[in-house]
């Protein structure tokens, strides 16, 4: 009690009494609730957070993005947070951060019809403005009513591979005809190797990499006004060259190519168990990691037709989209800010898959300086003789028609394609019959 | 009615409303929400959804597609309950034997059913891989030259089966070996002091003795291998030819791929519907009896 007592003297009267009084409550409150105030927009912009949805999983294309993503939050105080999913999940996390109430602010798509929903939805911001700033190659912007919603980053173009050197052994051509190529891949099956690797199954890795002799030999699937014409008089036998065709390369592919995914024809062709494969420049990347001497061995070629007159690529693209969000305008601003600064960058995560849509980039020092780049000079002119040729046919199944629809993203993933090459070479179907059967589907969700 | 009186109660109670809360949450929502979503038309859980009432079944009864994938989901699921319950009978009367290392070859036996699904197709993918797969060598070793395992409908749905078949069947050797524990020793001894053959007792006895344990596992296992996804999803995703897609496939890719929500929806309310009736049908007539207690 006595200590009590002495520490009670020590403390001033002013300082027991009216310590707690009402008034010195108030005034504390008051002071402490304007000192938080003004430290609020200060606190504010430190929590400002973009959150980025990238659907390229590399390890390069992710510490790309992180590396952008921490210089951006070091000159601008706003925190990105890069998610990242493999690209066949990207459409179904964006539409689940949407109906959680928990959107990303910029997308990653790969599918244009993607890009459409989204749109027409209204939960798209525009960057025409943004796209404006650049010249772009053909086929790969989709804009919506005027307004572009998605910034490409990658073509996503397919074409094929052969051994050069194989070749040399047996004196094979280049082909330019359906028949040259089938006789080439006949020469070059034996011994448990084979001549090509095209996917058979019903799967977007068959829509993109097995498909491109038929843009060659002219097809087209639907006319101005989305009406199919896959099975009238002058579509219908260029299907059915096709479907022979493929029945013709059968023989010379390895069993199971109804199972095989995009990573099937990388393993493949880098084991050196296929002569020729379908793939955009990541085979050669693959090559470089995994089968260095195979690279040097390596020529390319575009899908041919069946008469040696014209030659075609599939392409599919891939591009970012912004959300309308509550942070939809810093979400403008870094992407001003990434494609100036970055894009390179990003682009260099896969210097030869990644083609670059933007013309711009292929006379840029910063991109031409990557070393794989510069050493597969002639791959690249290849790439870039694609967009500048007016004589390659440049298709996909989901951007048929006169301008980017949902239609065709219906065909797409009906893999009535997939399906009438399975019935012509797993079931020996007629082709004109698998061809109708193929054309009914399509018509039943246009 | 009793009274919730003590401590035990009160627990009992609390678990049981969690338990209902956790399924109304999880299960029953949405599920409402897919008979909800089946009167719509959508392309996406985002666009704009139009009533459309009964439309979409209509449209969806009336497409061959929906047939086929039901035929396949009932050869499926048939096939594969009925070699899982023979098997897992008779893997149970084995391991019901004394003999030496009974208890590790038991521990062994369960260890597919541990797996996860996704191992299990990965390793089946491997060994039946076109190039470079263990089956596809021997078989080549043995003059069968190289099989297109999944590229032939009928040897596509055979591997769907064997594989379903080797995961499951330890669960229902588990429950009958478990069920078998229970039947009294002296009800066996008196049969064969009576002079009952091994088949007389199994059949008199056994079977007698296990049949409620044989209406849930097949009850069970029918719902589950009636809406059986994963495994037919990443082995096959329903090829070559739709061979193999039966209607939890074709509910998925209606919804997620094929940009028609409401169909994948009514897909989905159907296969609910005929799983139901089935159900009732099952149990009209394999009835469970009840255990009456005798105050």
């Amino acid at each position: 009690m006595a200590e009590q007592d002495s520490s009670k003297a020590l403390i001033p009267p002013s300082a027991t009494t009216d310590t707690f009084s009402r008034r010195r409550v108030i005034t504390t409150a008051a002071t402490g609730a304007a000192l938080m105030a003004l430290g609020a927009p200060a606190v504010h912009a430190q929590t400002k957070t973009i959150r980025f949805l990238n659907a390229e999983p590399s390890r390069e294309s992710v510490r790309a993005l992180r590396v952008a993503a921490a210089e951006y939050e070091k000159q601008t105080g706003v925190k990105v947070v890069v998610d990242t999913v493999p690209p066949d999940d990207a459409y179904s996390k964006l539409q689940a951060s949407l109906s959680s109430g928990t959107p990303y602010d910029i997308g990653t798509l790969a599918f244009a019809g993607h890009m459409l929903i989204l749109a027409e939805a209204g939960k798209l911001v525009p960057m025409t403005k943004l796209i404006e700033k650049s010249k772009w190659g053909p086929r790969i912007l989709f804009p919506v009513k005027g307004e572009h919603y998605w910034y490409p980053y990658d073509y996503n173009f397919c074409w094929m591979y052969y051994r050069k050197d194989l070749y040399q052994q047996k004196g094979l051509k280049v082909p330019t005809t359906f028949e040259q190529m089938a006789e080439n891949c006949k020469a070059l099956t034996e011994g448990g190797k084979f001549g090509v690797g095209h996917p058979l199954g019903a799967n977007s890795a068959t829509q993109w990499m097995s498909i491109g002799y038929l843009w060659a030999d002219g097809l087209k699937m639907l006319d101005d006004n989305f009406k199919l014409l896959i099975d009238n008089a002058d579509m219908k036998p260029r299907m059915i060259r096709y479907l022979d065709f493929m029945k013709k390369l059968q023989p010379s592919m390895p069993p199971g190519m109804t199972q095989a995914l995009f990573g099937t024809v990388l393993a493949q062709y880098s084991g050196g168990q296929i002569a020729h494969a379908p793939y955009a420049g990541r085979l050669m990347e693959v090559l470089e990691d995994r089968a260095p001497d195979l690279a040097g061995k390596t020529g390319f070629f575009m899908y041919p037709d069946s008469a040696g007159k014209a030659q075609a690529v599939n392409h599919a693209a891939d591009g970012w989209v912004l959300l309308n969000t509550p942070m939809r305008d810093e979400a403008y601003k870094f992407m001003e800010w990434f494609t100036e600064r970055h894009y390179i960058n990003f682009l260099h995560s896969a210097p030869l898959h990644f083609q670059p849509p933007r013309l711009d980039v292929y006379e840029d020092a910063r991109w031409r300086a990557h070393p794989l780049i510069e050493k597969h000079a002639e791959l690249v002119e290849f790439m870039r003789g694609i967009l500048s040729s007016k004589d390659v046919i440049i298709r996909s199944i989901d951007t048929e028609g006169p301008r980017i629809d949902l239609r065709p993203g219906k065909m797409f993933e009906t893999f009535a394609i997939s399906e009438a090459i399975q019935n012509r070479l797993l079931k020996d179907m007629p082709a004109a019959e698998a061809v109708d059967i193929m054309a009914k589907k399509y018509r039943a969700v246009l | 009615m009793k009274r919730i009186r003590t401590f035990s109660d009160r627990a009992l109670l609390l678990a049981f409303v969690a338990g209902v809360s956790t399924t109304l949450l999880l299960i029953l929502v949405p599920v409402l929400d897919a008979v909800r979503l089946s009167l719509y038309q959508a392309e996406s859980f985002i666009s704009a959804q139009t009533w459309v009432g009964l439309a979409n079944y209509t449209r969806i009864l009336s497409d061959p597609t929906f047939w086929h994938a039901f035929g396949i989901g009932l050869l499926f699921a048939i096939t594969t309950i009925a070699a899982q319950v023979v098997l897992g009978v008779l893997f149970a009367l084995l391991l019901d034997q004394p003999f030496p290392g009974r208890p590790v070859v038991r521990g062994i036996t369960v260890l597919p059913y541990l797996l996860p699904t996704v191992v299990v197709t990965v390793i089946f993918q491997w060994l039946l891989d076109g190039g470079l797969g263990l089956f596809t060598v021997w078989a080549e070793h043995i003059g069968l030259g190289r099989p297109a395992w999944f590229e032939n409908p009928t040897s596509a749905m055979l591997i769907l089966i064997v594989v379903s078949v080797w995961t499951w069947t330890p669960f229902v050797t588990v429950c009958f070996l478990a069920a078998m524990q229970t039947v009294p020793k002296s009800l066996y001894e008196a049969a064969r002091v009576d002079g009952a053959s091994a088949w007389m007792r199994f059949w008199h006895i056994t079977i007698p003795m296990l049949a409620p344990m044989l209406t849930v596992t097949v009850l069970l296992r029918s719902i589950w291998m009636f809406n059986k996804f994963d495994v037919v999803w990443l082995l096959t995703k329903g090829g070559p030819l739709s061979a193999t897609e039966h209607l939890p496939v074709l509910a998925y890719r209606r919804a997620f791929s094929q940009f028609d929500v409401g169909g994948g929806a009514t897909v989905a309310t159907l296969s609910f519907l005929v799983l139901t009736v089935l159900i009732a049908v099952y149990f009209h007539y394999f009835p469970l009896e009840e255990k009456e207690e005798k105050s």
